[in-house]
Parts: structure tokens; C-alpha cells; sequence
């Protein structure tokens, strides 16, 4: 078991966004966190990677319980995520983004960075071939030089991918990678993901577009008013009555409508 | 004939605008995080006022001196910087102006210590320093032509030069590595750079300590070039100064801030009738960057177009002499 969310609840104020939420993802699955708008996904992204602290509950990772880390001890310990609004370093170019995400696999202090060292020569190129390699992997060998401001928005989409995976988590997050793109461009999605899978990570899936879901997750968890609904495969979802009504349901009726 | 041409007052006022480039680099380099501090003229005062102070009373070597204002300058500085850590923008701003007034108004009543706003006169002056221990070596500035005051601020000028030479070399290297990736990814996106795994505490007060380390050397420098400095040196007006050299210049590159001390300096100095009004311009400065080009006069794009157009020109140049041959 990678990732072991217990009963894990968020209030703001008065507001519970996210209560006694409980699940777990085993070692290479791609697990899919589903939900209409406002059902408390992002947050349960941002309770895992400890950018907001949880009011109770527990979050174990690979048998160690990381509720309370700071979210870059979070990352070294093997998380690593992508943002639903795209935050890249915009004036950066596409290469130093993935270096960036590097950061907490190499060392080089002020010291060694300012004089050069042998150790640090070393690591510089480490980190500039890899997240060269990172770039080509996720399509975008050729803009390695370009401003990641300037890059198409599909584009970016995959940067952020590049960037996340730069930092060799075990547990990937991916909130809404498919969000306005189109047919062919989430079809490469698919297959991207697919490969990131091959390479050994876990993905935690935040997506609306239902067909990439269900053709992509392994298992899947429902969220509908920061409560968990239902668990099971994609399959099973599709079936569950619960899901049906609180959100699949409302389409198809739209749909044969 | 070189003895001429060596004017001390020229010398003088290039030795400021190295210490002014010295201070330029020391807004420019928390600005590098995100972080506005206004407190380089504090942590200026701090350096200067403890290495003037250790050299009188306790006549301490320069050198120590000016290494134990640095010191005093950085650790004030890792003080202020953990505190102030949750603060952006305009509100940092405020709390370092703040900080900077305390200083000073410290230097005004402290009077046992530092003789309040008359100041600390007879602080060692580092090039005479240097004369006096060469002359025990038996070396006389007349054998090279130069008369004492020439070389004092001949020596002075060199040496800066090479301080200053230092630490842009310093900070340029440092900015192209892994510590200055961090840097830039926390000023472009402070939440995105902490998912990425960088300990934001940890580099947002490394910048602002290093901002005062440089800002209490150059004070510690400029104690020991003027050998002699009060309350009113380290004033509200000196902030101001040195933020619009990086203003002015640009904040986004090194060389922004060296083009900015170095033109803002030079200017009241070679248009001797601007002096007076140095303030009210300063002011109109910062209103018209701000609104016409916020990054400053010096940006990535601009140094960009620059080697574009010197490979161009070196390109022709190159073609024109393959053709020669």
C-alpha cells in the first residue's frame, strides 16, 4: 500500500469541505478521485500534499504517517503534484521548470554553487540531462529553451506533468491534466499517463472528462459533498447506484434525453 | 604625466559608486526571492557603526573591523528575516522602513556609545592604514611618481573594485545554479516552488540574510573610505536611494542594479546643478518606472537583444575576415 488515507476530515470555519474520508491506493495503480464541482477533490490533494494541515484524520505514506510535514518534506518523501490552474514558473523556460523540480534530489549549497565544485559540475549536468530526457518523455523535447509562458496550453498541461515527475515521487498527483484539451491531445494524455504507470509510479487522478477516467483508473473513489460515496473499479462505479444519482446519473439522463 | 591624470576627486567618487553598486546588489538580492526590503540602509548603519566603533576603541586591525560589522549585519538580518517571512509585497516594505528608522534613531540616543547625531569622527581610514604599514615595509608612493593623497585614493579605488568585481562575480554564479533556480521559482510562484520541494523558510531568509551581509559590508567599507559617519548617513533618505538604484537600473538581473548605482551616482556628480533637486528626481524616477517599465531600465530581454546583436556584429566581422583571407 502506497498511500493510506484515514478518516481524514478539513473544516474552513463552520464549512467541512472534506469529512472522514477514507481510502488507499496500492503500488502501481492509477486510482481515480472523482466528484461534481466543489465536492472537496482539490482539497483532499492539498490535505495529502500538506498544503493545508488536516483538522483530523491521518495520512500514511509507505507505512510512515506525514500529517503535519511541510509540503517540500512531503515532496522528498515521494509526492509530488500538478495543479488544476497551471502553475508553472512562467518566465522560466521549459527546462529550468523540470530542473526546479529536481531541487530536492540534488544538494549543491551556496558554497559549492558559487565555486564550482566537482561534485556540483557533476550534479548540474545530471540534472540538465534528465530533465531533458523528462521533457522528451513527456513530448515536448524540442521547446526545452522555450518560456513556459509561451508554450500552447496543452503544452503546459504536460510541462507541469515533467515537472512533477522531476522530483521522482513514487505517488503522482494529477489534478485535472485533461481539462481543456482536446480529443486528440487527451487521447496522448492517455497514453502518457499509461507510460508513466509502465515506469513504476502510482497516480492519484483528479478528472472530469468520465471516458479518460473510466478507460485509464484502475479503482476510483467517488467524492459528492466532501463525503465519500463510493470505491471500486470503473466498472463498479458505473453501476453503483449511489454514483448514479449524485452525478454519473444526472448526464446519461441528460444525454438519452 | 600618470601623476596628473590621477585626480582624488575623481577617485573619490568612483570608490562611491562602487560602494553604491556594493548596496544596489543588497535590495536586488532579496528582490531576487520576492522579498522588497527597505532595510539596507539599516543593516548599512549596523555594519558601519560596529566596525567604526571596534577599530577606535578597540583598534582592531580594518580588516576585522569590517569582517565584524558583516557579521553583526547578517545575524541582525537572519533576526528580521524569520519574523518578517509571512509578510509580501508592501507590508515587508513598511516593516524594513520601520527597522531602518529604529536603527537610526538607536545611533541618535545611544550618545555614550555612539556620540549621537554629531557622530563618530576618526575612524581609521583604510587607505592611509594601508600607506602606513607599506611605509614600515620601507615603500615610498613618490618612487611610483604618486603623491600620498593619490595613492590613498588610488589603493582605495582598486581595492573596492575588486571587492565589488567579487561579489557580482559572487551572486551572477550563484544565480545560475540550483540556489538561484530556487530563488527565481519562489519569487514567480511561491505555493508552486514549496509543492516542488523547496524549503521556502529557508531560502527566502538566506536571501534577506545575504542582503544584509552585503549591506553591512558596504556600510563597514564606507566608514572606513570616509572615516566618518552619523545617524543622518543611515536615514530614511538613504533607503530610498538605494531602492531606486535597483528601481531604476532593473531588478531582474545583476547588472541592473550595478547600471542603476552607477548612473544615479555619476549623474548629480558630472551635472553638478541636478544635486540639489537629487531627491525630488529620485522621487519622479520611481513614478515614471513604475508606470512605463516596472522591471527596470536593464531586463532579461534587453541583455538578450544586446548578445544578439554583438554574436550578429561579431558574425559579419568574422565573415569580413574569412572573406580577407
Amino acid at each position: 500500500m502506497v498511500l493510506e488515507i484515514k478518516k481524514a476530515c478539513k473544516n474552513f470555519g463552520g464549512l467541512s469541505a472534506v469529512s472522514d474520508v477514507s481510502f488507499h491506493i496500492q503500488k502501481g495503480e492509477i486510482f481515480g478521485l472523482i466528484g461534481p464541482n466543489g465536492a472537496g477533490k482539490t482539497t483532499m490533494f492539498n490535505l495529502i500534499t500538506s498544503m493545508f494541515p488536516l483538522t483530523s484524520g491521518d495520512i500514511v505514506f509507505n507505512g510512515e504517517n506525514i500529517s503535519g510535514r511541510k509540503p517540500y518534506q512531503i515532496t522528498e518523501k515521494g509526492i509530488c503534484r500538478t495543479f488544476q490552474n497551471i502553475r508553472l514558473f512562467p518566465k522560466m523556460t521549459a527546462l529550468e521548470n523540470v530542473m526546479v523540480g529536481e531541487h530536492c534530489r540534488s544538494h549543491s549549497g551556496v558554497l559549492k554553487s558559487v565555486f564550482r565544485t566537482k561534485s556540483q559540475r557533476a550534479e548540474e549536468d545530471r540534472i540538465r540531462k534528465r530533465a531533458g530526457e523528462l521533457l522528451a518523455f513527456v513530448g515536448l523535447g524540442d521547446y526545452g529553451d522555450v518560456a513556459a509562458e509561451n508554450l500552447a496550453y496543452g503544452q503546459q498541461r504536460r510541462l507541469e506533468i515533467a515537472r512533477a515527475m522531476a522530483s521522482s515521487p513514487q505517488l503522482l498527483l494529477l489534478d485535472e491534466p485533461a481539462a481543456g484539451m482536446n480529443e486528440t491531445e487527451t487521447s496522448d494524455l492517455f497514453q502518457l499517463i499509461k507510460k508513466i504507470q509502465k515506469q513504476g509510479m502510482t497516480v492519484l487522478l483528479i478528472e472530469h472528462d468520465m471516458p479518460l477516467v473510466m478507460k485509464l483508473c484502475d479503482r476510483i473513489a467517488v467524492l459528492n459533498f466532501g463525503k465519500k460515496i463510493a470505491e471500486g473499479t470503473p466498472s463498479e462505479i458505473q453501476n453503483n447506484h449511489d454514483v448514479i444519482e449524485a452525478y454519473l446519473g444526472r448526464e446519461e439522463e441528460e444525454l438519452h434525453a | 604625466m600618470l601623476a596628473e591624470l590621477i585626480n582624488p576627486y575623481y577617485l573619490q567618487v568612483a570608490s562611491f559608486v562602487l560602494i553604491n553598486i556594493i548596496l544596489g546588489i543588497s535590495v536586488y538580492i532579496p528582490l531576487s526571492t520576492g522579498q522588497l526590503s527597505l532595510a539596507s540602509a539599516g543593516f548599512m548603519g549596523m555594519g558601519a557603526y560596529t566596525s567604526a566603533l571596534l577599530t577606535i576603541h578597540f583598534e582592531l586591525p580594518i580588516v576585522l573591523g569590517i569582517i565584524a560589522g558583516t557579521l553583526v549585519a547578517g545575524i541582525m538580518g537572519v533576526l528580521i528575516g524569520i519574523p518578517t517571512l509571512r509578510l509580501q509585497g508592501v507590508y515587508l516594505a513598511i516593516v524594513t522602513l520601520g527597522f531602518g528608522e529604529v536603527i537610526r534613531v538607536l545611533f541618535v540616543n545611544w550618545e555614550s556609545l555612539t556620540k549621537g547625531s554629531v557622530g563618530l569622527s576618526g575612524i581609521p581610514h583604510m587607505g592611509r592604514e594601508i600607506l602606513a604599514s607599506l611605509r614600515e615595509f620601507g615603500f615610498n608612493p613618490q618612487s611610483l611618481g604618486l603623491q600620498n593623497n593619490q595613492f590613498i585614493f588610488l589603493t582605495i579605488f582598486f581595492l573596492l573594485l575588486v571587492i565589488t568585481a567579487f561579489i557580482i562575480w559572487f551572486f551572477r554564479r550563484q544565480h545560475s545554479s540550483r540556489v538561484g533556480r530556487a530563488f527565481a521559482a519562489i519569487k514567480l510562484d511561491e505555493k508552486a516552488a514549496e509543492s516542488m520541494g523547496i524549503n521556502i523558510t529557508y531560502y527566502k531568509v538566506l536571501a534577506f540574510a545575504q542582503g544584509a551581509v552585503i549591506a553591512g559590508f558596504a556600510g563597514a567599507l564606507y566608514a572606513h573610505v570616509l572615516a566618518y559617519i552619523s545617524p543622518a548617513d543611515f536615514a530614511y533618505h538613504r533607503a530610498v536611494e538605494i531602492l531606486v538604484f535597483t528601481v531604476f537600473g532593473g531588478s531582474e538581473v545583476i547588472w541592473g542594479p550595478v547600471f542603476g548605482s552607477l548612473f544615479l551616482t555619476l549623474m548629480p556628480e558630472v551635472l553638478r546643478f541636478i544635486s540639489e533637486y537629487r531627491y525630488m528626481l529620485y522621487g519622479l524616477i520611481i513614478i515614471i518606472m513604475m508606470a512605463v517599465r516596472p522591471q527596470g531600465l536593464i531586463d532579461v530581454h534587453l541583455l538578450e537583444l544586446l548578445k544578439s546583436k554583438t554574436a550578429k556584429r561579431r558574425q559579419k566581422y568574422g565573415a569580413g575576415n574569412q572573406k580577407s583571407m
